[in-house]
């Protein structure tokens, strides 16, 4: 039997999704996480401990591990696993992005200096650290521009910045983000801001698999909601793509020389890009899936999930389509209205019941807080749907969640 | 397959609930039908960002290597009611 093993931080979106396609496969599944499970010590073949911090401790105890009961496969399920399971894929022999390349994708401006190095189209870049002072750092950068920390995921920290005036403001605020015990944790990077130039137009999604260094493009999504500042927090993803066929092939090409650039050769690829007159421009490349529960929209051949997809290319079974279902699909993050604590969310059956929606999931539980951007570090929920055009995917997106109705009370204290 | 439901019950209040009780949570057998064993989790597990590891790496495995019979292990809980859930996602 083939031995998996997957690496899941315990705060991760991605557990149910990648757990739920191991079982789906009869792999003899072992799952790594950052603190012990209650069956630890029961089960020490299946449910490890490792520091995900430390990449290369983690690969010395997998290895000595995997010298009693080989693993077939390492999947790391999230951003912050990307590197930890580069290094022990790299241990134990087994195809694997290099560590440096992955590494590389794990911090904005080592990411910006490899793609400028490649001369891939990328907006001027500035890096300063919380040392620096914002005020002197704002008489010396390009406007509009947006600040962002270096180490973060999924637009936080991220703010747009169109004079000196708020320059210094979003320095401040994304300072204060920083400062938070979560952020410092995080180790190398956590003082860092990067400052790039802003570019307009409208951005897209690329989820992509490796495959030996070739680009297999699994799904092009649209945003249609404006991404302009001052925060960029993402709503709607629709794909395919109502991009022309030419636009699309440009964002694959340029996708496709950015991980040539950077040095990713395997595994799952989640490009951001913006595309304007001028062409297409990498925002970000990272070594995983998409985030969130957003793989929830895609189905590959007769029904696989991306999740599958991604655990038979490291296991090295057969594939038999990666040809994403023709019906077009989308997802809405939903977007937090104001901060607060989460009482109820009023109209799910309502909004369940607009033709073509598939599924309502809240993932910020009744009594919990919930934290709007460029602070907030959690989805409030997301809405899935199915339609026969891109354009009616968006409309039913929108229209099921103009019926939800959000109660959410100031936090007390 | 009352015989099967009480070995289930048994394994589930001697191993498994003492060990989730650490995180605050609670496993109930709901049912065993067909060498098919339903339970629900409460407490710090039910919405638990590590529940679907705790279920298949973990229970399941105990019951399977237990007791042979089972075939399938399903979680009938209602995850998204969960009010005090041991771990909750985020970002990063």
């Amino acid at each position: 039997m083939l031995r998996l093993l997957l690496l899941v931080p315990t705060t991760t979106y991605r557990t149910e999704d990648f757990v739920q396609a191991a079982a789906r496969l009869d792999v003899d599944l072992a799952v790594a996480s950052e603190r012990p499970n209650v069956f630890g010590e029961r089960l020490p073949d299946n449910l490890l401990t490792l520091d995900f911090n430390d990449p290369e401790k983690a690969a010395c105890e997998v290895a000595a591990l995997a010298r009693l009961n080989p693993f077939s496969a390492v999947v790391p399920v999230d951003d912050r696993t990307t590197v930890v399971g580069a290094a022990i894929a790299n241990a134990l022999g087994l195809p694997s992005n290099p560590v440096a390349a992955v590494s590389t994708t794990r911090n904005k401006h080592q990411m910006r200096l490899a793609l400028g190095k490649a001369g891939v189209p990328s907006p001027p870049y500035f890096l300063f650290t919380l040392a620096d002072d914002p005020a002197r750092a704002a008489r010396t950068v390009p406007y509009p521009c947006v600040l962002k920390p270096t180490i973060l995921a999924a637009s936080r920290g991220v703010i747009r910045a169109d004079s000196e005036g708020e320059f210094v403001a979003a320095f401040r605020r994304i300072e204060a983000i920083l400062k938070t015990a979560d952020v410092v944790a995080l180790g190398s990077g956590s003082d860092e801001i990067l400052v790039e130039g802003f570019i307009p137009g409208n951005e897209v999604a690329l989820e992509g698999l490796l495959v030996k260094g070739a680009l297999r493009v699994l799904a092009l999504f649209d945003k249609p909601d404006p991404l302009d500042g001052p925060f960029f927090e993402e709503t709607i993803y629709v794909t395919p793509s109502r991009l022309p066929g030419e636009t699309q092939t440009a964002v694959a090409d340029l996708t496709a020389w950015a991980a040539r650039a950077l040095g990713l050769r395997e595994g799952p690829l989640h490009a951001e890009l913006r595309v304007n007159e001028a062409g297409p421009w990498v925002i970000e490349i990272a070594a995983r899936s998409i985030g969130g529960l957003c793989s929830r929209t895609l189905r590959f051949g007769t029904g696989l999930t991306l999740e599958e997809l991604i655990l038979r290319h490291a296991l090295g079974i057969e594939i038999e389509s990666l040809e994403r279902e023709r019906r077009p699909a989308g997802v809405m993050m939903i977007p937090i209205p104001r901060g607060g604590i989460l009482e109820e969310v009023r109209g799910q059956e309502a909004a369940k019941a607009v033709p073509g929606i598939e599924e309502i999931t809240i993932t910020i539980h009744q009594g919990q807080e919930v934290v709007p951007l460029p602070e907030g570090s959690r989805y409030l929920g997301f809405i899935f749907a199915r339609r026969e055009t891109p354009e009616e995917v968006e409309a039913v997106l929108r229209e099921a969640h103009g019926r939800l109705e959000f109660v959410i009370t100031p936090k007390s204290g | 397959m009352a015989e099967l439901k009480e070995r289930v019950q048994a394994l589930i209040e001697n191993s498994i609930n003492p060990a989730v009780a650490g995180h605050g949570g609670y496993i109930e057998l709901i049912d065993v039908k067909d060498n098919t064993v339903y339970i629900q989790m409460s407490g710090g597990c039910q919405g638990c960002g590590a529940a679907d590891v705790t279920l298949k790496a973990g229970i399941e495995r105990m019951i399977k290597e237990e007791i042979p019979e089972v075939t399938e292990i399903l979680d009938v809980t209602d995850h998204a009611s969960g009010s005090n859930p041991y771990y909750s996602p985020s970002k990063g």
